[in-house]
Parts: C-alpha cells; sequence; structure tokens
C-alpha cells in the first residue's frame, strides 16, 4: 500500500495548475486563488483516509475548492452581488491556465519572485522542494513567494494580466537553466527542474499553440535534455559537445524536439531567439556538424541577443566554419567588454583555438587564466590538465602572480594593502601564471579601463601609481606606458602635502619643461633618459629620437652637476629601506631614485595648471 | 522517472466510448508530457532463445489471449505515486483487467 499523503500529493502535482487557474477566473487574486486550492488539499486529506480515495480525485479537488470560493465570495459579498451558482461554473479551461502562467511570470515581479511563483502555483511544487531545488532556505521561498503575491494585488494583476508571452518563456527556460547548471549526483533535486520546466513548456505548447517561440522554447529544452546523461564525465567534469557519447543521447527527447521544431515552423512568423536556438541545437544533432549553417544561424541570434554569451558562441562556430583566425578576431572584440572580463570561458575558447593555431605557449597562458576564473572546480581541473597536456617548455622568467606576491611582501602593511587592491585585481584578469615578459602594455591599458572604467581621478591615479611602481620593480617600466595618470580637479589637489624641498626643484624642472617643449619628446621618454644617454655637443640623446635646443642645453651642465651616469632627472628623496627601486632608476652617485611620472606631472600640475602633455605641444 | 506500462490483453470489448475516453486520455497525457510513447502490441510475437552459440526463433502465440501483452506505454513522472494515479486513470477507463509497469533506468 502505498501512503495516502503520497497519492494525494501525486494528484495535487498533477491538477494543481487547472484548479488554481480556476479559482483565479472566480476570486480575481492568486494569492487567495491559492490559499483556497490549498483548504481543498487540506480536506483531501482529512477526508479520503476515511472515505477512501474517490473514483477522480482530480475532480473532487476541484469541485472542493470551488465550493470553497463560492463560500469566499458569499461571505464577502452579500450585500452588493449574488454568490455564482456553483453548479453553473464552468469547468476550468486551458485559457485559465495560460492566464495563470502570464499572472505568475508578470513582469512587475522580480525574477527570483517570478520562478519561486511559478514553480509553487503552476507545477504544484511544496515551498520545501522549491527551496531544496534552489539551494535556500524555505523561509526565504515562502517569503519569496508571499512577496509576489502582494506585489501582484498591490499592482492590480490578477486575472487580465498584461504580460508579455516572452516574459513567461523567459521563466520557464530560467527554471530550465537553473536545472541545467546542476550536474553532480547530490544536485539531482535541482536536476529535477528540467523536467519541470519541460512540463511547463509542453503545457505551455498546448496553450498556445500558434506561437512559434513557445515550440521553439520546448525544441530548445527537449534537445538540451537529451544529452543530459552524456554531458558529464565519471567525476562531473564536462564532456563538450562534440567529443559527448551520441549513444547516451536520449533519441525519445531528440525526436521530440525535432517534432516541436516543425510545429514552430508551421506557426510561422518571424524567427525569434528560441527558434534560432533550437535550430542551433538541431545542427549540434546531426553526424557531421554544419558549422557554416550554426555561425551564419548565430550570427541572426546575435542581431536579436547581442550577449556577450551569445558572441562568444558565435565565434566558436566561426572558428569551426572559417578556421581559428577568424574566431580569434571576433573574440578579440569581445575582450574589450566589461561584461566579459571575469567569464572564463572567453580565455578558454581564445585556449583552444590558440592550440588550433600552433601556438601552445599562449593557449597555455590564455588556459591558466581561465581556471583562475572559473568558479566551479570539476571545470578549473579540467582547465589546468588541458594547459598540462601541452607540450610546451616551462615559462622562463618570472611569472605575474609570484612577482606581484614578491614586490609586495616587503611593503608596510598599508601600501600592501593599497598596492594590493590594484595588482590584485591584474592578477585575476591576466592570469597569475602569465610571465610578466608576456604581459603588455596595452593588455594592461585594456585592463585598466575595464576594472576602473569611472572611477574618479586621484582613484585611477592611485591604481596608476601602484602599477607603475610594481612595473619599475619589476625591471619592465614600460609595461605601464599606456597608461596616464589623469587630471586631478585643481580643488582637491591643492589639499595635497607641499613638495618636499631638500634640493632645490626649480631648476630640474625648468629643465624638464623645456627640454618637453623643445623636443616634443614623451614625457616617459625624457624621464627615462640617463645622464650616459645625452650626447650635449650635439644636443641630442637615444640616436637623435629625442633633440634639444639652446634653452635645454645652456641649463643642462648645471642640472648634470658633474655626474657621469645614472638617471638625467633625480626625486627629491632617498627612497626608503622597504622600497628598493629598479637598480637601472637608481642614481648610484647621489642614491635617489628617478624622478617618476606621477611627480612630475604632478609638480608641472601644481606650478602651471597644464600636464604635460600640454607643455610638449606647447 | 520514467515508467513502463504494459497491458494485458482480454478484458471488455471495446466500445465507441471506450475509445473517446481513450483518446481525450492518450491526447491529455501526450500534450503535457507525461506520455513519451504507446503502442499496441500484436499478442502473437515471436521468441528468441539462445544457449551457446545456438539462436532458436519460436513463432507465438505461447500463452492464452488474456495474458499476453496487448500495449504499452512509456510514461515519465516525478514519483512512483504519479504512476499509480495514471494507471487508475487508466484501469477506470479500461474496465476489469491487469497492468505491469515497472521503472526504466536510462536511457
Amino acid at each position: 500500500m502505498t501512503d495516502l499523503s503520497a497519492t494525494v500529493g501525486a494528484v495535487w502535482k498533477q491538477e494543481s495548475a487547472r484548479i488554481v487557474a480556476g479559482l483565479l477566473r472566480l476570486v480575481h487574486d492568486v494569492g487567495l486563488a491559492e490559499e483556497l486550492a490549498q483548504d481543498a488539499l487540506v480536506a483531501a486529506l482529512e477526508q479520503w483516509p476515511a472515505s477512501g480515495i474517490p473514483d477522480n480525485p482530480g475532480a473532487w479537488l476541484t469541485t472542493t475548492a470551488k465550493r470553497r470560493a463560492v463560500d469566499h465570495i458569499r461571505r464577502s459579498r452579500t450585500q452588493d452581488r449574488l454568490a455564482p451558482d456553483l453548479a453553473r461554473l464552468p469547468e476550468p479551461t486551458e485559457d485559465d491556465v495560460l492566464r495563470l502562467m502570464f499572472t505568475s511570470c508578470h513582469p512587475v515581479l522580480p525574477t527570483e519572485a517570478r520562478l519561486a511563483l511559478t514553480l509553487r502555483v503552476v507545477a504544484g511544487l511544496s515551498p520545501a522542494e522549491i527551496a531544496r531545488a534552489f539551494l535556500v532556505g524555505e523561509q526565504v521561498i515562502a517569503h519569496r513567494i508571499a512577496g509576489a503575491k502582494r506585489t501582484l494585488a498591490e499592482a492590480n494583476v490578477a486575472y487580465e494580466p498584461s504580460a508579455q508571452l516572452s516574459s513567461v518563456l523567459e521563466v520557464v527556460y530560467l527554471i530550465f537553466n537553473e536545472g541545467y547548471a546542476a550536474t553532480s549526483g547530490a544536485d539531482l533535486i535541482r536536476a529535477d527542474l528540467c523536467l519541470e520546466a519541460l512540463r511547463l513548456g509542453r503545457m505551455l505548447a498546448v496553450l498556445a499553440p500558434g506561437e512559434a517561440e513557445v515550440h521553439g522554447l520546448v525544441a530548445l529544452m527537449e534537445i538540451q535534455q537529451s544529452r543530459s546523461a552524456a554531458r558529464t564525465g565519471p567525476s562531473g567534469e564536462p564532456i563538450p559537445l562534440h567529443e559527448q557519447n551520441r549513444g547516451r543521447w536520449d533519441q525519445l527527447l531528440i525526436r521530440r524536439g525535432f517534432a516541436a521544431m516543425l510545429r514552430a515552423r508551421e506557426a510561422g512568423g518571424p524567427t525569434g531567439p528560441y527558434v534560432l536556438q533550437a535550430a542551433i541545437a538541431v545542427c549540434h544533432t546531426a553526424e557531421e556538424t554544419d558549422w557554416v549553417r550554426i555561425s551564419t544561424l548565430y550570427q541572426a541570434l546575435e542581431r536579436l541577443l547581442p550577449t556577450p554569451v551569445v558572441r562568444l558562441n558565435r565565434a566558436v562556430a566561426v572558428a569551426f566554419a572559417y578556421g581559428p583566425r577568424a574566431g580569434l578576431d571576433l573574440l578579440d572584440e569581445l575582450r574589450a567588454d566589461p561584461q566579459m572580463a571575469a567569464y572564463h570561458l572567453l580565455p578558454g575558447v581564445r585556449g583552444d583555438l590558440l592550440i588550433r593555431l600552433g601556438r601552445p605557449i599562449e593557449a597555455r597562458r590564455e588556459l591558466e587564466r581561465a581556471a583562475t576564473l572559473a568558479r566551479n572546480t570539476a571545470e578549473r581541473d579540467f582547465l589546468l590538465r588541458r594547459a598540462a597536456a601541452l607540450d610546451v617548455p616551462e615559462e622562463h622568467g618570472r611569472l605575474l602572480g609570484p612577482a606581484v606576491a614578491e614586490f609586495l611582501a616587503p611593503l608596510r602593511p598599508a601600501t600592501a594593502r593599497a598596492y594590493g587592491q590594484t595588482l590584485n585585481r591584474i592578477t585575476h584578469l591576466a592570469g597569475d601564471r602569465t610571465p610578466l615578459a608576456g604581459l603588455t602594455a596595452a593588455r594592461l591599458a585594456e585592463i585598466f579601463t575595464l576594472s576602473w572604467p569611472d572611477v574618479a581621478p586621484r582613484t585611477w591615479n592611485r591604481h596608476v601609481a601602484a602599477i607603475r611602481s610594481f612595473a619599475g620593480w619589476s625591471g619592465e617600466p614600460s609595461l605601464a606606458a599606456d597608461l596616464q595618470p589623469r587630471p586631478v580637479p585643481a580643488g582637491i589637489a591643492d589639499r595635497s602635502p607641499p613638495p618636499e624641498t631638500d634640493a632645490p626643484p626649480a631648476l630640474r624642472e625648468r629643465v624638464l619643461w623645456i627640454l618637453l617643449r623643445e623636443s616634443a619628446a614623451k614625457a616617459g621618454a625624457v624621464l627615462a633618459l640617463n645622464v650616459e644617454d645625452l650626447d650635449l655637443d650635439d644636443r641630442s640623446a637615444r640616436g637623435a629620437t629625442i633633440v634639444w635646443r639652446s634653452g635645454t642645453a645652456g641649463l643642462l651642465p648645471e642640472l648634470i652637476a658633474g655626474r657621469t651616469r645614472g638617471p638625467l632627472f633625480l626625486s627629491d628623496r632617498r627612497p626608503g629601506p622597504g622600497r628598493p627601486p629598479a637598480p637601472a632608476d637608481l642614481c648610484p652617485e647621489t642614491g635617489r631614485r628617478r624622478l617618476s611620472y606621477e611627480r612630475a606631472a604632478y609638480l608641472c600640475k601644481r606650478a602651471t595648471g597644464h600636464t604635460l602633455g600640454r607643455l610638449r605641444q606647447a | 522517472m520514467r515508467y513502463l506500462m504494459m497491458q494485458k490483453a482480454g478484458g471488455a470489448e471495446p466500445d465507441a466510448k471506450l475509445y473517446a475516453d481513450m483518446a481525450a486520455f492518450v491526447e491529455e497525457l501526450t500534450a503535457s508530457g507525461v506520455l513519451l510513447a504507446t503502442g499496441g502490441l500484436d499478442p502473437a510475437g515471436f521468441r528468441m532463445t539462445s544457449a551457446g552459440d545456438e539462436i532458436t526463433v519460436t513463432d507465438g502465440p505461447f500463452t492464452e489471449a488474456k495474458e499476453a501483452i496487448g500495449g504499452f506505454a512509456l510514461i515519465e513522472v516525478r514519483s512512483k505515486e504519479e504512476a499509480i494515479e495514471l494507471g487508475r486513470r487508466f484501469r477506470k477507463i479500461v474496465g476489469d483487467g491487469e497492468s505491469m509497469i515497472h521503472q526504466v533506468y536510462g536511457p
């Protein structure tokens, strides 16, 4: 004998959508409709043990619930209106169920609330079941559902909802993906969400048979679900589609998907995003994948849905159709998108394409970077294994992550914390096993723009100062070449402490500014000059890439002051013990370090109100 | 989870009402995605046995007509209770007789 409450529960899950939908038509309030339906469920649990399970349990629940609704209406409307006659109430129709779905997926609700309410009132799951599926506490779900009902009542969304069908489709597909994202054995309850979503989608296809997108969504889910057994390996690692064992694909679901696609085509109308995604999924079931067709479909999808993920997938398809070079070009456009900055699949796919282009060294860096960004352990291990499997020599030279750690270690805690904010972010995005030599100024500038797009100039300059300091220390000062400090509004700049003046700055600054104006060279290049680079007679330096005239020539001997080597422009102070500069930036004769770009820019701004760049063009 | 329901042949001679009820039931379950596949079976069939390298094919029928499997349905449900509930509705339509229901593992 099976447990009676389990039987009641089974009947409930099969009938609840129709019952609640029928009540919604009577009472025009989802919350009330669901409460009345619950009353009927409680009545069943009380009466069936004594009376036995009725011949038609679904009909019994429907009638009982309707009776409760009529009672309720009688009580609340004694004066103004007669209650409806129970016997003449029509049975719940398919339209009622569709309206219920529109209501529970109404855009007035936050996404999470839509998912919870739909699973509750349409799929008939209990709050405990929903909570297990979303890995949150039951109270959280109960609150979410109660809040959703309240919002709907306040917004006066009850029976004639204005929701778009697309909102319902979105909710169903979100439920599906929530389940699809869960793969391991412990997540089986979550994986059941896929089946709930399929059920909701199939229901929707009956309720709105003329809508191509509904059939498209069903097709997409059926085909994706057909691969559920094949898409992960024994230890939960993802198996790429083209490496899956096709024998484990569920042919029955594939056929159902194809049938849904045919219905979508019959329904006609403009091709929407779900039909396109389903068409792509259909292409992937073929023995020989037609990548040209898939990349065309992705191109169409990108026009409707230009999300980073769609664009990434399109790049993959293009790489298969037209070669890895073409795919890589599309990916490079994506790298500048802030949404993609921390998305592990971008470097993962780049790594794949670089392997196919025969560039294993770069490929390994990208795969390792992808592993740093991956959130899921199985995926991280998988990426690291792939990286390790590449036959490339060990990286020479220092790697970014260890170098940053080494750089921060001797700093005072406050400084280390401030610099660490900048450098750890960069390490995270660039990959901590990227060799310093493999990092370029352009890539660093890209990461800066992605990470701190709208910060105040002072904050930006703090980050720039951190990376310059690190770059100088590491012996790769050119790394920060593409990053310029931004002018700080004067009112704020005035609050900075006055400069230390243990050496007369006036001469140094004068030489610098005149030299910039006369040579029109970049400030970074001028600051990088060493005494030994100068050809005083020829008024030039570095093979005449920097040339000056009489103004500079007259002042230079005074600035050099008998030095024979080391940085031309020196800072005012000697470096602190904790911060040894790179040897090239240290004057062997005075023990001072090279004047930094930030300091020079600050002094110039303070004295003249102009940036160094302005001087150069003056 | 999936269940395979197999119906033994026999029972009442089908009439117009049974056909109509059954068609509505099948339509409902197909629409809701519960019924994945269904079909009637030739009660005779043939039997295949192997012993060592030897394969023997024997044509049916083998049992009394009312013991033979007459049809099957593959359903997808959340629980055994749901399978029982659907079985109950099916038996209500077809009248006296017997079904065998097995959970299906796989695909």
